[in-house]
């Protein structure tokens, strides 16, 4: 049975790669495990009970990959279906991506900017362009960029990351 | 009795009950607005908890728990959309019962058996935790290591489509934890080098980035629920609660209200199995059971009850095992659980013998977040309907910003950040490939249990045959290997009834042909 539909056979395609990629990383990582030292007080050491884990997780890749290529073929899919398939995916890679500067930024620009910034920009990039919403979009970015500093400040004495300059 | 005392005492102090209604509110408003799950509300509510003693910040994440139980049961009446998966069966029939005319009745009706199902699942917690709990301690490491074996196969076989993923992904959060300083010598491993994996990755990073961050990504993409989302209107009708009238018509008939309560207990008890299985087959059975099967899915009473006393009776089932065991039987249990840790208590089957005192506040706590739940839920019925309609380009931008608030404030540590950033690119990738992300959370927490016993009894012993000679630990193992067992003859069985239903199917288009012809 192979799934000819390009689109239809994109997510499978995917799922075998990351059978691979995994079973590759869990041999890595076994290999790793056994370089570990033997501990003198225990017949276990550090590394016996992770290399059974990344073993079994390459085993357990390796078995879904021929047990997924026995039954239904290598899917078929194309560059074309995948580019189709991210580009309907805009707002999540441009959030995703707006989400990790915002991780990236906040030991500098502290809790209070970073927060108001990504909150202003991701809010901007999903809302519908309409006067009203761009009100609602920033007083709900002041709200929470300030609100949860000062309360966490305040009432619980936990304070979130500072600017550094 | 004193303990009981003590407890009492806490949990009725007017501050705590006063933080136990905002969160009870807090809980219902979350589970309420779509694509925000139960357990990202209980996630964000933990960081607030630090600073409060154990008692009070147990109290509080619970009331979120018992309040976000019932708060999926709003979007569903109210907009036909389950505010979480556990109010899927609950939009069969509240939803056609608000469209008719009668959203306040067919509130009432969830609410009521929410409180009804929390408060039996409660009763039956104090009846089933202390036993089971002293059972539990005279576990060895063998029936300790078989139970967790037990527990992650259980989870694998019974979350998302496919077995092998399930597994893989439980045993990927085993190996996540085992990242940092090893459980018994604090040996360091796999760290490469990297300073922020010295400490290891923190499960609660791991849950906020996979569980929290990967489902909120996923409501930013384009379907047609959401377009049905913002198309869609509140219903309008008698939104009176008609409350009396309810609980006369629910009391006549107790045996659909109790049935569901206690299969969702059940449901709950079982790791992995949460309160999205237990509504859909409180709900079954309810029709199954019911003199006039037809009238479900077109506003039925019966139906509304069965779904949300069969969700919200999870929680007292759910805490079974997390409280006499240790176990986390599901993502919300787990973040109980290191609210509990993050106090300085450990969590196993002593927690009962050595601070009975928490144990009763969690007893109490539910029973009290059950009542505020009822009450709130029916005193601001209308502003809840307004509440539904925060949009999503708020509530995701503003949940990620507390998830980042969370991750921080666990250990003021801004690497968690960065880990945060890539769990959660992973969790969303691997969401995407169809891994369930249950399985891999709690293997991150049962993976460090699970190495530590696995030591311990070659510790004791380095006969391996005594996993499978000594009675307790064979039966769990036995039982994992009949989960596993069980769950390829059903995925066999479902691909064989389909492809068999494809054939009629294309039999009957090839007839139809001829007799056209």
């Amino acid at each position: 049975m192979e799934r000819k539909n390009p689109d239809v056979a994109l997510v499978p395609m995917l799922q075998l790669a990351s059978y691979v990629v995994l079973a590759t990383g869990a041999i890595f990582m076994a290999f790793r495990a056994g370089s570990l030292p033997a501990s003198r007080w225990e017949p276990m050491g550090a590394g016996t009970f992770p290399q059974l884990v990344f073993s079994s997780i390459a085993v357990l890749c390796v078995a879904a990959l021929i047990m997924e290529l026995a039954k239904r073929g290598f899917p078929r899919t194309t560059l074309q279906s995948a580019w189709h398939r991210l580009a309907a995916l805009k707002s999540v890679l441009v959030n995703l991506g707006l989400f990790i500067a915002y991780m990236i930024v906040m030991p500098f620009a502290g809790f209070i900017l970073s927060t108001f910034g990504y909150l202003l920009l991701a809010q901007l990039f999903l809302a519908p362009k309409r006067p009203v919403t761009l009100l609602i979009v920033l007083g709900v970015a002041l709200l929470f960029s300030f609100g949860p500093y000062y309360l966490f400040a305040d009432v619980f004495s936990i304070y979130l990351p500072r600017a550094r300059w | 009795m004193d303990a009981f005392l003590l407890a009492l005492g806490g949990v009725t102090e007017p501050y705590t009950l006063m933080l136990m209604a905002v969160a009870t509110f807090a809980g219902i408003v979350a589970a309420a607005i779509p694509g925000f799950t139960i357990t990202m509300a209980i996630v964000l509510t933990l960081p607030l908890t630090f600073a409060m003693p154990p008692m009070q910040g147990i109290a509080v994440m619970l009331s979120v728990y018992v309040g976000g139980l019932s708060g999926g049961l709003f979007s569903a009446a109210l907009l036909g959309i389950p505010g979480t998966p556990s109010a899927v069966a609950t939009t069969f029939d509240a939803f056609p019962m608000a469209r008719s005319g009668q959203p306040g009745r067919a509130l009432s009706l969830g609410l009521f058996a929410s409180f009804v199902g929390s408060l039996i699942s409660i009763v039956i917690l104090i009846v089933a935790a202390p036993p089971l709990a002293l059972l539990a301690v005279k576990l060895g490491p063998w029936e300790y290591f078989a139970l967790i074996v037990f527990a992650l196969t259980i989870i694998a076989s019974l979350v998302g489509d496919s077995l092998m993923r399930g597994l893989i992904a439980g045993l990927i959060g085993i190996a996540i934890a085992t990242i940092g300083p090893d459980p018994l010598m604090a040996r360091e491993r796999f760290t490469f080098g990297y300073e922020l994996l010295t400490a290891g990755i923190p499960f609660l990073v791991v849950l906020i980035g996979m569980y929290a961050m990967s489902q909120l990504l996923s409501e930013l993409e384009p379907t047609s629920s959401s377009q049905q989302a913002s198309s869609s209107s509140l219903v309008s009708g008698d939104m009176r609660p008609h409350l009396w009238d309810v609980v006369k018509s629910t009391m006549r008939k107790p045996i659909n209200i109790v049935r569901s309560s206690l299969l969702g207990v059940f449901i709950g008890a079982v790791p992995g199995a949460g309160s999205s299985i237990s509504n859909l087959v409180a709900y079954d059975q309810a029709k199954r059971a019911s003199k006039h099967p037809e009238t479900f899915g077109k506003g039925e009473p019966e139906g509304v009850v069965a779904s949300e006393a069969g969700n919200s009776s999870t929680v007292g089932g759910s805490l079974i095992p997390l409280i006499s065991l240790g176990i986390p039987g599901s993502p919300a249990d787990a973040v109980l659980m290191a609210a509990i840790m993050v106090h300085g208590i450990s969590i196993g089957p002593r927690l009962i013998l050595d601070h009975p005192d928490l144990v009763y506040s969690m007893f109490i706590a539910m029973a009290v977040a059950s009542f505020f739940m009822l009450f709130i839920g029916i005193l601001m019925m209308r502003a809840f309907m307004r509440l539904l309609n925060v949009p999503k380009y708020i509530v995701v931008p503003v949940v990620l910003a507390c998830c980042a608030i969370g991750t921080y404030t666990l250990n003021n540590r801004l690497s968690d950040l960065y880990l945060l950033a890539a769990i959660g690119t992973i969790g969303y990738l691997m969401k995407k490939l169809d891994y369930p992300l249950a399985p891999l959370v709690l293997g991150v927490v049962l993976g460090p249990i699970a190495e530590t016993n696995l030591r311990r009894a070659f510790q004791t012993s380095a006969d391996w045959t005594l996993f499978f000679t000594r009675p307790i630990s064979a039966l769990l193992l036995t039982l994992a290997v009949v989960s596993v067992a069980y769950s390829i003859y059903s995925y066999i069985r479902q691909r064989r009834l389909l492809a068999q239903r494809a054939d009629a199917a294309q039999n009957n288009a090839y007839q139809d042909g001829v007799s056209q012809e």
